[in-house]
């Protein structure tokens, strides 16, 4: 049960209800054997209950946690995410921690104040440049916005930094994508590929590339060369998503409606190649 | 004109909410194809959702991806007409003779229940293809039992699928693209309600 928790811990897992019911009974029938695995254990348990809206656990830990820690910042944090969930006014407001102001931010966001959670997220970039968890919740905040072009640029920030990270690439597409113009498409369709060349299994690259290049292949401005190469992208993108699907659906009854339709598209294809 | 949800569709969308409590979630509700194409219909019957995505729900690509691409593809004098693939969701809806009639959305946060740029785009394309389309927009408030062909029913079988924790099993549009093998038709919860009934 503890190398459970420890998993979740490490790889950042929100399963909060199944942290509450592993974490509870550890806590409750075998504190005595955790040794001082418990207090990072009753922390990870309070966040998890929390998030459950169990207040009753959460407060015990908090309470075991001020025991033994009485002056630490990081238990003061915890106590204020608890306020949070509580929805009670947060007195960590001030702090300039680095932590306590991702919090603050939190609150914003949880408030739907989105336009000063964007001012603050951006003022504490500027001091914590390589906080990559900070730039990924701007991008999700500018997307939530509809503004895709300040979207981007936080994730080329994180392209820069993650060159092998093929989801970042692949967002990064997709909000080129969403974005528009032939310009954006042509864009797009590269970032897909660059996805699919860093993880070939990345489904939504393959589909992103199949959807770019279509709609390139299909737009009035562009020449017929770029028409010709798009199209050839697009039916390879087909093959690929069809043979995927092939290799999914072996013995799925169910997945018989998908393979149909993936067929489909790729008839299509070969007729509009022919 | 009313739009009325059958057990089977509620239970679905609820428990996508409940799957993802701290993303925003949206999805397509379907109804059976009239038969009588000239006489409109009194009352639109949602019997079944497509859960579609959690998360950042105002990127394009998926969400094409999941809906027909024939009214952008097509234009005047273009040499590649047959673009119009029937993608996935639309595949499966001419096999159960089954029409997109609706789209669902709750928000990330409870209280903000007005529908956004991504809503109202998804809900104008569903448009196109069925007049009497709707638009659901979660609230935390009571539903009015109108819309409900069950009521009571929908909540008592809603309330034992919550207390078995099935939306772990719940199968959205984002999940059958991590993996394919995920079903995002979810036959298993459609036995389940079935069975509960």
């Amino acid at each position: 049960m503890r190398d459970k928790l420890r998993k979740w811990r490490e790889e950042n897992f929100r399963n909060s209800e199944q942290i509450v019911d592993v974490g509870e009974e550890l806590i409750n029938e075998h504190a005595s054997k955790l040794g001082d695995d418990i207090w990072i254990i009753y922390e990870q348990v309070m966040i998890a209950a929390l998030d459950c809206s169990r207040d009753d656990l959460a407060w015990s830990c908090l309470q075991e946690l001020k025991r033994q820690f009485p002056d630490s910042h990081r238990v003061k944090r915890l106590a204020g995410m608890r306020l949070e969930a509580l929805e009670s006014p947060n007195p960590l407001w001030m702090s300039t921690q680095q932590a306590a102001r991702k919090r603050k931010i939190s609150i914003l966001r949880a408030q739907g104040k989105s336009s000063e959670a964007i001012r603050e997220l951006n003022e504490y970039l500027e001091q914590f440049v390589g906080d990559q968890e900070a730039w990924h919740e701007l991008s999700e905040l500018y997307i939530n916005e509809h503004d895709y072009a300040k979207a981007a640029f936080c994730l080329e920030e994180l392209m820069m930094t993650n060159p092998h990270n093929h989801l970042y690439c692949e967002q990064y597409a997709e909000v080129k994508y969403t974005q528009g113009g032939l310009e954006n498409l042509e864009l797009a369709r590269k970032y897909f590929a660059q996805a699919l060349k860093l993880n070939n299994r990345n489904m939504r690259a393959l589909f992103g590339l199949y959807m770019s290049a279509s709609h390139i292949a299909a737009s009035p401005k562009v020449s017929a060369k770029v028409k010709k190469d798009n199209v050839k992208y697009a039916a390879w993108a087909t093959s690929q998503i069809s043979r995927a699907y092939q290799m999914a659906g072996r013995g799925k009854k169910e997945n018989k409606c998908s393979v149909k339709a993936v067929e489909e598209m790729l008839e299509s294809m070969q007729i509009t190649m022919s | 004109m009313s739009l009325k949800l059958t057990t089977q569709a509620y239970c679905k969308m609820l428990l996508h909410a409940a799957k993802y409590p701290h993303c925003a979630v949206n999805g397509l509700l379907v109804a059976e194809k009239h038969k009588k194409k000239d006489s409109p219909r009194d009352s639109v019957l949602c019997v079944d959702c497509v859960p579609l995505f959690h998360g950042a729900l105002a990127l394009a690509p998926m969400l094409e991806v999941a809906l027909t691409l024939k009214s952008r593809l097509i234009r005047p004098g273009n040499i590649f007409p047959v673009f119009n693939c029937p993608i996935l969701i639309d595949a499966w809806c001419k096999e159960n003779k089954y029409v997109i009639a609706g789209y669902y959305q709750a928000n990330e946060r409870i209280k903000e229940a007005r529908p956004n740029q991504v809503a109202e785009k998804v809900a104008a394309r569903i448009s196109e293809n069925f007049s009497e389309a709707a638009m659901i927009m979660w609230k935390c408030r009571e539903p009015s039992t109108d819309c409900f062909e069950d009521w009571i029913e929908a909540q008592k079988i809603t309330a034992a699928l919550l207390e078995s924790k099935s939306y772990e099993s719940l199968v959205d549009f984002d999940n059958h693209l991590d993996d394919l093998r995920n079903d995002w038709t979810n036959p298993e919860i459609n036995k389940s309600v079935l069975h509960l009934c």
